[in-house]
């Protein structure tokens, strides 16, 4: 491996770890470094202290930096299927389709007055996101141009977002505030019970974005050629999407819907990386991701202390002009 | 080395094909050109070629192999495609760009192994890209991208290479070099190279052959393409003003004028080693196309050429088993007889024995492939078009001439699609076409003037000659008609063959097979076992004028045999049961009680009996009934005896009684024993080797009718059982008989035809 490949591994690792740390650390009940070690390490689960840190602080960062990772591999996934940098879940309104279809969800929970379990919103979100996807790929067959794509996506993005904005007046005033929240995306309400939906979801995600890594190289050179080389291109473009779908169907069933994540961590990761290979943009986009995340998540909480902000807020402050410098890019080129 | 086949292709996207009927060949080592304005599909066609498109209709052949059976990864080792879509790859150096080309060598996880990189650095070495590997592949230079992808290509160590429009991006000086890397490869790695291009000059220069395609969606031209691609010619496909081409490109055209497929054909030929093609066609069966091609084999042989004959498929029932056991139709081993070489199945790829009205046993490179009704033979024949091709190509490589003889009539309209055996032979090997019309049946004009009335045009132009054949009289009185047959048609008569009586096993035809089986004096038959062996112990016999032999597989063929023979096997019990099983084994059994004489040789010997048992599995183990024809009984045993042997025929009862006291030579090669259990059986053959009864006659010594005597007395005392006299003197003599007739037949020829003529239109200098 390239010097500059491993560099950027290690690099990536190291400030996913010192993020962590300073995740945990960071809040409004102060700790120390050693007492935080002791808690951590000595799985101690004794007093209040202890318990903000095992059920509310790690869980989040295990989500944002597991769900930021899950995030930036769908972009990935997105990418390569509709050979366009500028796919995401969120601009295709992949995201937006999840969210409305968890809604949904929500509301017809509350007024059926049914609980509303981890596995029905994953499934939930999944379903919407497959829909929204549909339409992207419908709309993708007839018009050839990426802008025009991209547009198609954040209309269906805000057809989606109206829907849910009717939805939510239509809720019981209870769950409103909840609904809310969560529709911005935000992953303060993550609790372990959660890591054990995403989690495996995820591992399934990243471990067959593994195996697709081959084919996403070939299917780089444009379909026909994909198919001069043997590759069944149709079952490729199914596993591609559906891994796609999966992954940010994940991160809205959990999180809500986060934005730019999709595109502006694998774009960064290629720019750094120097390379298109997916066998190491794929693992560098999943740890940018979490790297990301766990990033804007600390600026979330922290920044404008005790309020908190949603999380998307924050990415799309680093994000959006990144993927504006890209358009740029591409207009020059 | 690989080898891509179209015949009969459609292409197209939605229900109806885009272009049909497209049939093309790229050979390895050569580079097929397709031309044609924008818009006529190269492309679509190109991408059904390259198997990224399911073909509408026809038949694809990739190595012989139907290339609907061909698994995509197993297609991505022999076809590589060097698309021209622009890479959106950001980042990737040239070595990642090649490295995508051993997509189906490397693991799940796409590794590449040292053997990967080697191929690698090969083709990027090859392109003369090696300084380029490390470079950015989205900074290189038009001329350099393209270099890089076919470098990608060539990772994929293809036999065939497909590109589409590869020059068009590329400058002057690209383009040059560009074709230059392609046509060493098409000439160092024996890569087939298929191309579209827009380069007219290029094409000309560079290809071997061209495929044009016209704006009308029609495949409209095949050949050389510098022959092909004429000034006139490309004015006429891309619909230019008259004269505008050459004014603008220069007055380059090669052949100019002359006749497109007779140039055509002598370009092609005369740049590759292999042979050249002649080929005889006739207006309908019988009007002579097999002498007339026996003939010229021998012309050829006596001017000192290395000829073959070939025809692609026989239908007859009466077959010829080579020297390595395979079945071919008779005319082509009179052919070779004629060019002076052993008969082989090349000569004869298929053959058809006739079962009933609609259906025939099929039988390819000489082995049963199954029965099949007429319907089922002409959906499944395009199947055969490799082997067809493969013989062609091994006979070509080892001869100077091939003379290739049609079947029946090339105008049978209702048959003409997939047609294996006239034209679409013709066109496979760009054979220029000679046919032949029966002035003795009458009608010659006619039948010359509307067979190439219903020619396709470039069928018609295929031929370049016509022979009038079975003439007698005066040809004088001929002349008028023939001066208008050569207006009307515009192709030259080359000859008026006389009519003679050769005594030459000549047709092959069903009719004249029925009519030859029952006026043949004497009919031999030879069991056709699954694991005959020796068969060569009844050449003799067709030695003999008035005697025929054939092979005999399914009970109705015994009829009207006046001698079965059962020859060896090498598998006794399983022949055994197959004779049960096919019904053969009653029908034998029927023909011996009605009085009719059976020999039995060796493992026939050893049907014959009662029993066969191999306790010891020399065989196939087991035991089996025999036949029970003679009371002898069979052990077989591990051990296997082989000498030469010398002897008499001790007794001989029954019709070959006029055997008794004979003097036989031969040899014995069995396994096992086989011992009377009747002690008072006669003795047939000397020392115990064989025994008789009656009509039943059964030894171990193979080679027994080789004397003259012998085979004389058995054939004579046939006929004579008959009623007929033959005359069997010069018995042995047969063969110089036939090489007269041969070398009097070449005599006749090279005083009826235009020689000259003849060897002009084959391409070949006297």
């Amino acid at each position: 491996m390239k010097t500059r490949t491993t560099l950027i591994f290690l690099l990536l690792a190291a400030a996913a770890g010192l993020l962590a740390w300073v995740n945990i650390y960071a809040g409004e009940v102060g700790l120390s470094h050693g007492r935080l070690a002791h808690i951590l390490f000595a799985r101690d689960l004794s007093d209040v202290e202890s318990k903000i840190v095992w059920e509310i602080r790690l869980p989040r960062v295990v989500a944002a930096a597991v769900l930021g990772g899950a995030l930036a591999l769908s972009g990935y996934l997105l990418q390569a299927f509709f050979a366009n940098p500028i796919a995401g879940p969120y601009v295709l309104g992949i995201s937006s389709g999840a969210k409305l279809a968890v809604a949904a969800l929500m509301v017809a929970a509350s007024e059926f007055g049914f609980g509303v379990r981890a596995y029905m919103s994953v499934g939930a979100a999944f379903v919407g996101a497959s829909i929204a996807t549909s339409f992207v790929i419908f709309a993708a067959r007839k018009v050839r141009s990426m802008s025009v794509l991209i547009v198609c996506g954040v209309m269906i993005g805000y057809i989606c977002s109206a829907a849910t904005e009717l939805l939510v007046s239509f809720a019981d005033d209870a769950n409103i505030v909840n609904l809310h929240n969560w529709s911005l995306g935000s992953f303060a309400s993550v609790s372990w019970n959660d890591a054990r939906w995403f989690l495996p979801l995820t591992a399934v995600g990243v471990a067959v974005s593994a195996l697709l890594a081959k084919g996403v190289e070939a299917y780089l050179y444009g379909e026909d050629y994909a198919a001069s080389l043997g590759m069944s291109v149709k079952k490729f473009r199914a596993a591609l999407i559906l891994t796609s779908s999966l992954l940010s169907a994940t991160v809205a069933a959990f999180a809500g819907p986060i934005s730019f994540v999709g595109i502006a961590v694998p774009h960064v990761a290629r720019r750094a990386l120097k390379s298109a290979n997916p066998r190491v943009v794929i693992p560098a986009s999943f740890l940018g991701g979490a790297v990301f995340c766990l990033f804007c998540d600390l600026l979330a909480r922290r920044m404008f202390a005790p309020r908190e902000l949603s999380i998307s807020t924050v990415t799309a402050v680093f994000g959006a002009p990144i993927v504006i410098s890209m358009l740029l890019g591409k207009r020059r080129a | 080395m690989s080898e891509l086949l179209a015949r009969d292709l459609a292409v197209g996207y939605g229900k109806t094909p885009l272009i049909s009927e497209i049939s093309l060949r790229v050979r390895s080592g050569e580079i097929v050109a397709v031309v044609g304005p924008n818009g006529a599909g190269k492309t679509t066609l190109l991408k059904t070629v390259a198997g990224l498109l399911e073909p509408q209709g026809g038949a694809l052949f990739l190595d012989s192999q139907d290339f609907q059976t061909v698994r995509p990864s197993e297609r991505a080792k022999r076809i590589a495609v060097m698309t021209t879509a622009r890479a959106a790859a950001e980042f990737a150096t040239c070595r990642d760009v090649v490295s995508v080309g051993r997509y189906q060598f490397t693991g799940v996880m796409g590794r590449l192994s040292a053997a990967d990189r080697a191929a690698v650095d090969g083709a990027l070495q090859t392109v003369g890209a090696q300084e380029l590997s490390d470079a950015e592949f989205d900074k290189l230079s038009d001329g350099q991208k393209q270099r890089v992808l076919l470098a990608r290509a060539l990772a994929q160590e293809p036999g065939v290479l497909i590109l589409d429009e590869p020059t068009g991006f590329l400058d002057v000086g690209y383009k040059l070099e560009f074709i230059a890397t392609l046509k060493r490869l098409a000439r160092d790695k024996k890569i087939g190279v298929l191309m579209t291009t827009h380069e007219i000059e290029l094409a000309r220069a560079a290809a071997d052959s061209a495929v044009c395609v016209s704006a009308d969606r029609r495949i409209d031209r095949v050949g050389p393409a510098r022959d092909v691609l004429t000034n006139d010619y490309v004015e006429t496909l891309f619909n230019i003003p008259r004269g505008e081409f050459g004014r603008t490109y220069g007055e380059r055209s090669p052949s100019r004028g002359s006749e497109p497929a007779l140039s055509a054909f002598s370009a092609s030929h005369s740049n590759r080693p292999g042979a050249k093609f002649l080929m005889i066609q006739g207006t309908m069966s019988n009007v002579g196309k097999s002498l007339i091609a026996a003939g010229l084999c021998r012309v050829f042989k006596q001017d000192g050429y290395r000829v073959a004959p070939f025809k692609s498929q026989n239908m007859a029932l009466n077959s010829y088993v080579t020297a390595d056991g395979l079945e071919m139709g008779r005319a082509q081993v009179m052919q070779a007889e004629a060019a002076g070489i052993a008969p082989s199945v090349l000569m004869n790829p298929i053959l058809l024995k006739p079962t009933d009205d609609c259906g025939s046993q099929v039988i390819v490179n000489g082995k049963v492939v199954g029965n099949m009704r007429a319907k089922e033979y002409f959906a499944y024949k395009t199947k055969l078009l490799p082997d067809i091709c493969a013989a062609v190509d091994k006979l070509a490589a080892e001869n100077d001439i091939i003379v290739i003889e049609g079947a029946g009539s090339p105008a049978e309209i209702n048959l003409k699609a997939n047609d294996i055996v006239n034209m679409g032979i013709a066109k496979l090997v760009d054979a220029p076409v000679v046919l032949v019309g029966d002035v003795d049946r009458g009608g010659v004009f006619a039948q010359l003037l509307g067979t190439l009335e219903l020619l396709d045009p470039d069928e018609r132009a295929r031929v370049t000659g016509l022979i009038v054949n079975k003439f007698r009289g005066d040809k004088s009185i001929l002349d008028p008609g023939l001066a208008e047959l050569e207006r009307r048609s515009g192709i030259p008569v080359v000859g008026v063959v006389p009519y003679a009586e050769l005594n030459l096993d000549d047709e092959d035809s069903l009719s004249e097979r029925f009519a030859r089986v029952s006026s043949a004096a004497v009919n031999v038959g030879v069991v056709k076992f699954d694991h005959i062996a020796n068969f060569t112990d009844f050449d003799v016999f067709e030695q003999i004028p008035g005697a025929a032999v054939r092979y005999v597989r399914r009970p109705s063929e015994l009829v009207g045999l006046d001698l079965l023979i059962l020859p060896g096997t090498k598998n006794t019990i399983a022949d055994m049961r197959r004779l049960t099983e096919t019904g053969l084994e009653s029908a034998i059994l029927k023909y011996a009680s009605a009085g009719g004489p059976v020999v039995g040789i060796c493992g026939g010997y050893q049907i014959l009996g009662e029993e066969v048992s191999d306790p010891h599995g020399a065989e196939s183990g087991g035991r089996a009934r025999g036949l029970g024809l003679l009371p002898v009984a069979t052990e077989i045993t591990p051990e296997k005896r082989r000498r030469q042997v010398e002897g008499t025929f001790v007794e001989s009862t029954g019709i070959l009684a006029a055997l008794r006291g004979a003097a036989w030579s031969g040899y014995e090669i069995h396994m096992g024993r086989t011992r009377p259990t009747d002690p008072a059986l006669a003795e047939w053959t000397s020392e115990g080797s064989g025994y008789c009864r009656g009509n039943i006659y059964g030894t171990y010594v193979h080679g027994l009718f080789d004397r003259k005597e012998v085979v004389s007395r058995v054939v004579g005392a046939l006929a004579k059982r008959k009623g007929i006299e033959l005359t069997l003197d010069g018995v042995a003599d047969y063969a110089a008989i036939k090489e007269r007739e041969y070398d009097r037949l070449a005599q006749i020829l090279r005083e009826s035809l235009d020689m000259t003529a003849v060897y002009k239109t084959i391409g070949a200098n006297r």
